[in-house]
């Protein structure tokens, strides 16, 4: 593998949908109409915690122009709970009580109701008109309530999955714990040099996509649907679609639309179920685009989490022991990445004794939905935070202490499996060595470091390539094109093939179109559809190989498939007048496939293993006000192990994209709720996100340690990069001011009550 | 033989027991065989993923298992 | 089913006219607040009453007495102007800060009165700057400090037949200068958590002679805080002088603690930003 030099992979050609989206012209989920739409309005609930008493529609259905009005009961109330192939968290019956409530109302911003109509104003007022009786229990908006004996519990028939705690019994808020253990841990404290110990508290944040959740259904009186929609995954979204609605999957075709970001949030379905049915009952196709404001209240979110850490290190910096209790606010439904949280949370090190709880707690805020490495950032934020302590309590090199301690292969993860190739340690020999690491500082200017990891997925994908009269070629998958994997797919196929990638058209599919194609998420396009990509491309050669050998008229074991550029198929005997048979290219085989057997189609599907761990450090300037507590980065440098790059331009964009994602979480982002549960700030001018004024340029280093799961060596890049910036923030800012603050954001306010300048309020 | 190791959550249904040695060459069979060792272990193994000597698998009934291979039994975790 | 009056009067007369006869009429500027407020539910006027038409109400005009700005004059066509820059640059600086280059192309600094924002950037500017506000009703003209001009969150002096016309300055004397300063999280794109405008006049030696100073966001108006002003006085702006008005800022600050911050934070930092705005403002002050 590490032999195998590269015509195409490693370069940085035009991705080819870069045009139409720079320009505009790109179709996004709510660009899509057809005559005769409808307008769809979702009717909100304005409590975070009630009884649905009753719901009155008719006023709602006398609206001229109102040509549909649902509620709960137009939405199956299933009591499956089925897990959907690999990605075993999802329950059915929770998906559809999140689409519309069924008994109770259960964050601020729960669907109750729906209204169709022919103009959006028709609808809205309509949607003004639904009457509904609610009794309000008391919103439980904190794991501190939602755990507190006499606090009000969600769902009354919940009880603790996995490890309860010893005496749990009854229904609780607790929906799921776990446990991660290794070695002797009081022992191992008992034996420590160094002991650091702390609670650490992250915010609700958003993704913050640009584009909101879109879609247009259409239910024919054949029972033919289609669905039009900004999704992270055609096939998923096809999937709850009919699982909810109890409709064959045969029956519905999903056509993903170009996608303005998703990083985990566009995988459940929020609109397209609704958008169905009130298509069904109107007869007409329906339209739902949610405000930005729907978004924050009533999409996923990530968890707010409250952490409890402590470290036990000797003084020569070996880290001997950890133990870490983690409490993640899973929404109103559960299911929070509070146990990835605990397995991440100790990836980075080989730590011989640890023992790690995770919780998973019900609140009354939105359902969270996965957010780019969900689960590792939060906990990532705590063990950063003491690894630095324990630097700084021992007069260590950060960088050192992280060397000393850091995996690699052969080592076992703390959650089990031992670990093959990884660059964990030349991640952190790049961060050392880079010009970054040793710069002076600015007088108000504090510098932090910090690690982090990600497992990254495999699954299901499906490729299919085809070869053109001309030897141009055409590849079809399912992936939705978050990260510009269109043009890296068609760069393996010119690998493959040896043809340019500009004569490579790539396609995303619909869900009639490709094969079954797991979700856009978890950092596997490149890879494991990458992987069916170059298999289907393979396909090709091997076909090719055979229509040489009917042109030659020899056994097609005596062909041999020369990749070269272009590619080409060469005769490993002479002819049989002894003379040397000219190779033939791909383009002169391409133009005999009529006679040869016909068109030369290459296929090809995986269910691949997971990606292989992806580690990254970043290092982190801040600058403090110390007068105003408002902080700015200086400077940022990410540097990840990526495998290989396929194109680098990409690979550095996600680096940068979520270094961008962690600064805002650490400095400004957060959900904030009154006293009732209501969202205060849902919307981009107080939900603060960075602008990008407010970010350096980020320094990217690609480390590439082969993933030897993948022909190019590929490992998933995407969600890596989210996780270190929480604590490389938060140690920039210990590093500035000489005070550790373990809550986040990093707000203004907070960094003076930190600094003890103003009051806590 | 495989040497298969529970997690906590797992272990609490096999009495406790953190190593197992099972002889089987699928994961399938593996799983069954398991159940059939811990009966307590029923439902709690449909949506496991395995890993097999660091490499971890989703959906693998019909992966095959080498002998003396490490088996780590895992909650399914795909990402954003 | 949901209806709505578009006027756009080429008059002043006329303006007047059809608020007066539509109790539900909305004054409509650049609507860079009112579009928003009115798509988010917040404000349902009968009738748009657009006046960017009236030649009143657009334009700058600068002679020796001062400046003219019309009410509706785009924030983005103030900021270009260099002479403005050069005579109110704390001013201009605080047009600058409003919104984005496009809402700075629709924005007006009338409109940002009117909205009565107590987080209005240029308000607090306006106020050191001594600047008045002229207000046209049916009566007449009135002129009013622009300090007195906003009465409470979203609420001004102004009566529902009243349009403000324009804003205007005097020329600043020799070595005067002005500044203004505002807390936001981020750089741009967000709302003052706290700000503070201050106009500084120094004679030959150096000595503080007519000092204004100003705030905003902490509290329901944007405040004039003589005590700040009184303080710099006579003096030669040294660090006890600036503490002192820093504390004089803080102490007229009654603010909220809201989703953009806590008042004991903005209490403190509306006194940075106002000695750091008389810091700046004395530093110009002294290059004339």
């Amino acid at each position: 593998m590490s032999a195998r030099t590269y015509r195409y992979i490693g370069t940085r050609p035009i991705r080819h949908d870069g045009l139409d989206k720079v320009t505009g012209r790109a179709n996004y989920g709510a660009d899509f109409t057809l005559p005769g739409l409808l307008q769809g309005v979702v009717v909100r609930s304005p409590h975070a915690h009630a009884r649905i008493v009753s719901i009155e529609t008719q006023a709602a259905e006398a609206v001229p122009g109102v040509k549909a009005v649902i509620t709960g009961k137009d939405i199956p109330e299933t009591s499956a709970r089925l897990a959907l192939g690999a990605e075993g968290a999802f329950d059915l019956h929770d998906i559809g009580d999140n689409l519309m409530a069924h008994g109770k109302a259960l964050y601020e911003g729960h669907a109750v109701a729906a209204v169709a109509a022919t103009s959006i104003d028709a609808a809205r007022e309509a949607a003004k008109l639904v009457r509904v009786v609610y009794e309000p229990l008391e919103p439980v908006m904190s794991i501190e309530r939602a755990i507190a004996p006499d606090a009000p519990i969600l769902h009354a028939d919940m009880v603790t999955k996995g490890r309860p705690l010893p005496g749990t019994t009854g229904p609780t808020n607790i929906a799921g714990r776990m446990e991660l253990k290794r070695g002797d841990v009081d022992q191992a404290f008992a034996g420590a040099d160094v002991v650091v110990e702390r609670e650490f508290r992250t915010s609700t944040v958003h993704q913050g996509y640009i584009e909101p959740h879109a879609c247009v259904a259409r239910s024919g009186e054949d029972g033919q649907i289609l669905v039009w929609c900004s999704t992270q995954g055609g096939f998923i979204a096809r999937d709850f679609c009919a699982l909810i609605l109890g409709i064959d999957a045969a029956r519905i075709k999903v056509i993903p639309s170009e996608i303005g970001g998703g990083f985990g949030g566009k995988i459940p379905v929020y609109l397209e179920p609704v958008a169905i049915v009130l298509s069904h009952k109107a007869g007409r196709p329906v339209k739902m685009v949610m405000s930005r404001s729907e978004v924050f209240r009533a999409s996923g979110p990530t968890s707010g989490t409250r952490i409890r850490m402590k470290l036990g290190a000797k003084r020569d910096g070996t880290i001997v022991a950890a133990q870490a209790s983690l409490w993640y606010e899973a929404g109103a439904y559960r299911g929070s990445p509070s146990g990835a949280g605990a397995m991440c949370c100790l990836a980075s090190y080989a730590i011989p004794n640890f023992f790690v709880e995770a919780h998973d707690v019900v609140v009354n805020k939105p359902k969270v939905a996965a957010y780019r490495a969900p689960g590792s950032p939060m906990a990532t934020f705590a063990t950063e935070s003491l690894v630095d302590e324990v630097a700084r309590a021992i007069g260590m090199d950060p960088i050192e202490l992280r060397l000393k301690n850091a995996v690699a292969e052969g080592d076992h993860a703390p959650y089990g499996p031992v670990y093959g190739p990884i660059g964990l340690k030349q991640v952190l020999e790049a961060a050392r060595a880079h010009p970054h690491w040793s710069a002076p500082l600015g007088p108000s200017q504090g510098r932090g470091v910090a690690c982090g990891f990600w497992f990254n997925a495999g699954l299901s994908s499906s490729a299919t390539v085809t070869l053109n009269g001309d030897g141009s070629a055409g590849v079809v998958t399912g992936n939705p094109d978050i990260g510009g994997t269109r043009v890296a797919q068609a760069m393996m196929v010119a690998e493959e093939l040896g043809i340019p990638v500009e004569r490579v058209r790539p396609s995303v599919a619909d869900t009639d179109t490709a094969g079954y194609t797991d979700l856009t998420g978890g950092s596997r396009v490149c890879y494991a559809t990458g992987m069916a990509v170059i298999r289907a491309a393979q396909d090709i050669a091997e076909q090719l190989r055979s229509r040489a050998a009917t042109i030659w008229n020899v056994d097609r074991d005596r062909v041999a498939w020369e990749p070269g550029r272009p590619g080409r198929v060469i005769a490993l005997d002479e002819s049989p007048d002894g003379s040397v048979r000219p190779p033939l290219t791909i383009v002169e085989l391409a133009s005999k496939m009529a006679q040869t057997g016909g068109p030369i189609v290459g296929r090809a599907a995986v269910n691949a293993p997971m990606a292989g761990p992806g580690f990254a450090a970043h290092i982190c300037d801040l600058d403090v006000d110390k007068e105003t507590g408002r902080s700015t980065v200086a400077r940022y440098t990410a540097i990840q192990d990526v495998g290989k790059a396929v194109h680098p331009s990409f690979v550095e964009g996600q680096m940068q994209g979520g270094a961008a994602q962690g600064i805002g979480w650490a400095l400004n982002e957060e959900y904030i709720y009154d006293a009732d549960g209501v969202m205060e700030n849902a919307g981009f001018l107080d939900y603060r996100m960075p602008v990008a004024s407010d970010l350096p340029m980020i320094d990217t280093v690609l480390v590439e340690v082969a993933n030897p799961l993948h022909p190019y060596g590929v490992r998933g890049v995407g969600e890596v990069p989210i996780v270190p910036p929480l604590a490389a923030v938060a140690n920039a800012m210990r590093d500035a001011t000489g005070v550790r603050f373990t809550e986040l954001p990093l707000s203004p306010s907070r960094v003076l009550e930190g600094l003890g300048t103003i009051a806590k309020g | 033989m495989a040497i298969v190791h529970f997690s906590s959550n797992l272990s609490q249904y096999t009495g406790g027991l953190e190593t197992v040695s099972i002889e089987a060459s699928r994961v399938g069979e593996l799983l069954r065989a398991l159940e059939q060792r811990f009966p307590d272990l029923s439902g709690h193994l449909e949506s496991v993923a395995v890993a097999i000597d660091g490499v971890i698998y989703n959906d693998a009934t019909y992966q095959s298992i080498p002998p003396d291979s490490e088996i780590h039994l895992l909650p399914p975790v795909s990402g954003g | 089913m949901l209806s709505i009056r578009y006027e756009a009067p080429r008059s002043i007369a006329e303006a007047i006219h059809l608020l007066a006869s539509d109790p539900g009429a909305h004054v409509l500027a650049g609507g860079t607040d009112l579009l928003v407020q009115f798509r988010a539910g917040a404000k349902q006027p009968s009738a748009f009453i657009d006046v960017k038409r009236i030649p009143d109400l657009v334009g700058i005009s600068l002679d020796t007495n001062g400046l003219r700005l019309g009410a509706a004059t785009p924030a983005a066509a103030i900021c270009e102007h260099a002479e403005l820059g050069r005579l109110w640059p704390g001013l201009v600086e605080a047009v600058h800060l409003i919104g984005s280059a496009q809402i700075q192309g629709r924005g007006s600094v009338g409109g940002n009165l009117c909205n009565a924002s107590p987080a209005a950037d240029t308000t607090s500017a306006l106020i050191a700057d001594r600047a008045e506000c002229v207000i046209a009703g049916p009566g007449g003209e009135r002129v009013v400090p622009a300090e007195r001009f906003c009465t409470g969150p979203g609420t001004t002096i102004l009566r529902r037949d009243e349009l403000l016309v324009a804003v205007v300055l005097p020329r600043p004397p020799a070595r005067t200068a002005d500044a203004y300063f505002r807390l936001i999280p981020r750089s741009e794109m967000d709302i003052a958590v706290a700000g503070a405008g201050a106009s500084v006049t120094l004679d030959a030696s150096g000595t503080c002679t007519a000092a204004r100073v100003a705030v905003g966001a902490v509290a329901p108006t944007a405040l004039l805080v003589d005590a700040a002003g009184q303080a710099l006085i006579g003096t030669r702006l040294d660090e006890a002088t600036l503490s002192l008005a820093a504390a004089a800022a803080s102490a007229a600050a009654r603010p909220i603690s809201d989703k953009r911050g806590t008042a004991a934070y903005r209490r403190h930092v509306v006194g940075v930003l106002a000695k750091r705005a008389i810091v700046s403002a004395a530093a110009r002050a002294r290059e004339r």
